[in-house]
Formats: structure tokens, sequence, C-alpha cells
């Protein structure tokens, strides 16, 4: 399969959630999906179109549009093809349902997207921070008006 | 268990120390006070000087240059600088790191583990100042108001040899009575 006909058929699947697909070369493809139908996708992905790897899940904060993008990279070891796959979120309460029951290895990659971001996965198996202390949260440090950054490193030792 | 304990400590107290005719009783503390004033806390520190068994706690790529520094190549031994694993058996601890705000609890957990006398090394510019991540929102500033640390290394990482330079440099502190590991 190649990047187009993954695309149409993605498109054809999915006509109201997916949006804005394009393929940028051979290998890359992206789209934007509805956040109540990521997980349909994925599993539609995986069961479908062999698109077995999940890549990474990670976050985009855009404060000026009010909005957080989740993105998921998802690859395949059957073609060489990786889709980049976006879903917008309301930036004051963004809640995306948890791909995990698909994709087992974005378990620790949902927690750390949640810790930096703020982004709540529904119904994860354990969302509790990954790297940052538990005194952190709700902190969001990844999210661009974060401004608990220490301003001065340590005094003069001399 | 329990019962055994309880009998145990009230035994001792059966035998008040202050009450026996003829002798003066002393305490250790007393003893270590009375040590640390005359020759023979010289010959101590000669002791302590040249057994500085450090901890094994890599936390950050200077860790790795710690590593490397205890392996054979460098020969530390000669100095009675031995790498151990164990906070209960270390006499340093080298903080070979950035210090992050989740790491910190564990790192202070490890001090108390370590049995004194004891002693704290500042190895590279992250443990120092905050180094290349002094900005960020993750790690501890001012490590020295929460360690006494006797060496500050500088580098980025330190080479081995700096390191046992700074080892070097702390058995002249103990020499001295200049350490901060000891109360003289
Ligand atoms: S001082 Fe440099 S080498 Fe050492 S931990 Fe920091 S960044 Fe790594």
């Amino acid at each position: 399969m190649d990047a187009r006909t993954i695309i149409e058929s993605l498109s054809s699947e999915f006509p109201e959630a997916i949006s804005e697909s394009e393929v940028e070369s051979e290998i890359r493809v992206r789209a934007y999906v509805a956040a109540e139908k990521a997980k349909e996708t994925c599993q539609y992905l995986k069961d479908s179109l062999q698109f077995d790897h999940l890549c990474s899940v990670c976050g985009v904060d855009y404060p000026k549009r009010g909005e957080i993008e989740v993105v998921y990279h998802i690859a395949s070891y059957e073609h060489p093809v990786v889709l980049m796959l976006k879903a917008k979120l309301p930036r004051d309460s963004p809640e995306i349902e948890s791909v995990v029951p698909v994709y087992w290895n974005a378990n620790w990659y949902e927690r750390e997207t949640y810790e930096l971001y703020g982004l709540m996965f529904k119904n994860h198996p354990d969302l509790r921070p990954l790297v940052l202390p538990e005194e952190m949260l709700g902190e969001w440090p990844l999210r661009k008006d974060y401004e608990g950054f220490p301003n001065k490193t340590a005094r003069n030792l001399v | 268990m329990g019962e055994v304990k309880a009998k145990k400590t009230s035994d001792i107290k059966n035998t008040p120390d202050d009450e026996i005719p003829g002798v003066i009783t002393t305490t250790t503390s007393a003893i270590h006070n009375f040590l640390k004033k005359s020759k023979a806390q010289d010959v101590i520190n000669w002791g302590r000087k040249n057994s500085l068994w450090f901890m094994t706690q890599p936390m950050g790529c200077c860790g790795v240059e710690m590593i490397a520094t205890g392996c054979a190549h460098y020969d530390t031994d000669r100095f009675g600088i031995i790498p151990r694993n164990s906070p209960r058996h270390a006499d340093v601890m080298i903080i070979s790191g950035y210090v992050t705000k989740k790491y910190l609890p564990a790192l202070k957990r490890l001090w108390e583990q370590m049995p004194a006398p004891k002693w704290v090394l500042c190895m590279g510019d992250c443990s120092i100042s905050g180094g290349p991540f002094y900005e960020s929102y993750s790690t501890v500033q001012n490590i020295d108001e929460m360690f006494p640390i006797d060496v500050f290394i500088p580098g980025c990482p330190p080479r081995p040899e700096a390191l046992i330079q700074g080892f070097v440099e702390l058995q002249e502190k103990i020499k001295a009575k200049k350490d901060l590991g000891t109360e003289y």
C-alpha cells in the first residue's frame, strides 16, 4: 500500500472525522482526526491497514488559538509509511480517549503528555506522573504560558 | 518480640550510670570531644583520609566519568578510594550531575543512610550551579545549601584526573581538620 491509498482508505472509512489529510511525500502522510473518533481511527489503522507501531504521543500548545493538539506518530512494519495523526482539543479542558487498549505502549507516552501538558486521557489504566514529582502536577511545564522557571543560577561561590 | 524489647530497656534503666561509687562515668560523645582536641585526632584523620570509599550513584553524564574513575585504569586504590555499592559502606557521596526535583528526596535519603564521618563532593557544573540546565523547570538550584559540600570539581564533565584531584584536595582538608564532615 502506498501513501495515497492509505489516506483514501482512511477518509472513506471516516468521512466526517478525518480532515486536512495530506500526502507529504512517499513515506509521510498526515491528517487531522476528530478527537472523539481518535481511538476508533487507531483501531481501524491497526486492524485493517497494518499500522501496528505507535512511535510517539505528544502534545503541542497553541495559546493564541486556545487549542492543544495531541499528535500520534504511527508507523507500519508492512509498508514504508509514517502517519502523523493529530487531534485538536480545547485548551481549557483538553480531554481525549486513551489509545492504550489499541496500542499498549501508549501507556507511558500518555502519562508523560499528561504531566507536561495537562492533557487528560480518559480511561487510561494508570494516569499518574511519570518523570515529574507529584507536587509539580498542575503546573504543566511544557505549556507556553508556564512561568515557573528559575530566573537565577546558583549564587557566586567564590 | 515487643515484650522482650521492653524488658531489655527496663534493665538498662535499672543501672543508673551516675550512681557507681568511685567511678567517673562518661559518654561516647564526651570521648569524641576529648579526642578531637588531642593529638590522637591526627592519627584518626590519617586513617580516615586514606580510606575514602565513595558511593557509586551516577546521576548524570558525569556519573560515567565517576564510574570510569573507579575502574582499574586509574587505580584509585592507591589513595584508598574504592567504589562501593551501598550507602552504608560509603564515606563519600559524589553529586555527579543534575539534581532534579524528583531525585532530591532520594538523594537526601541516601545521605542520611551513610554513616558518619561522611563527606560530599560536587562533581560537574550541573551540581555546582545547574550547568546547562540552570533554567529548567525540573532542576534544583543551590545544592550547597542542602549538603555540606567540601570540594567543588568544575568541568562538563570533569576528567577522571580532575575527580582524583578533588579527592586529594579532600584528603588535604581532612588532614588540616578543615573538612565539613566532622565538627572540630
Ligand atoms: S556537568 Fe556536564 S557532563 Fe556533568 S552531568 Fe552536567 S551536563 Fe552532564
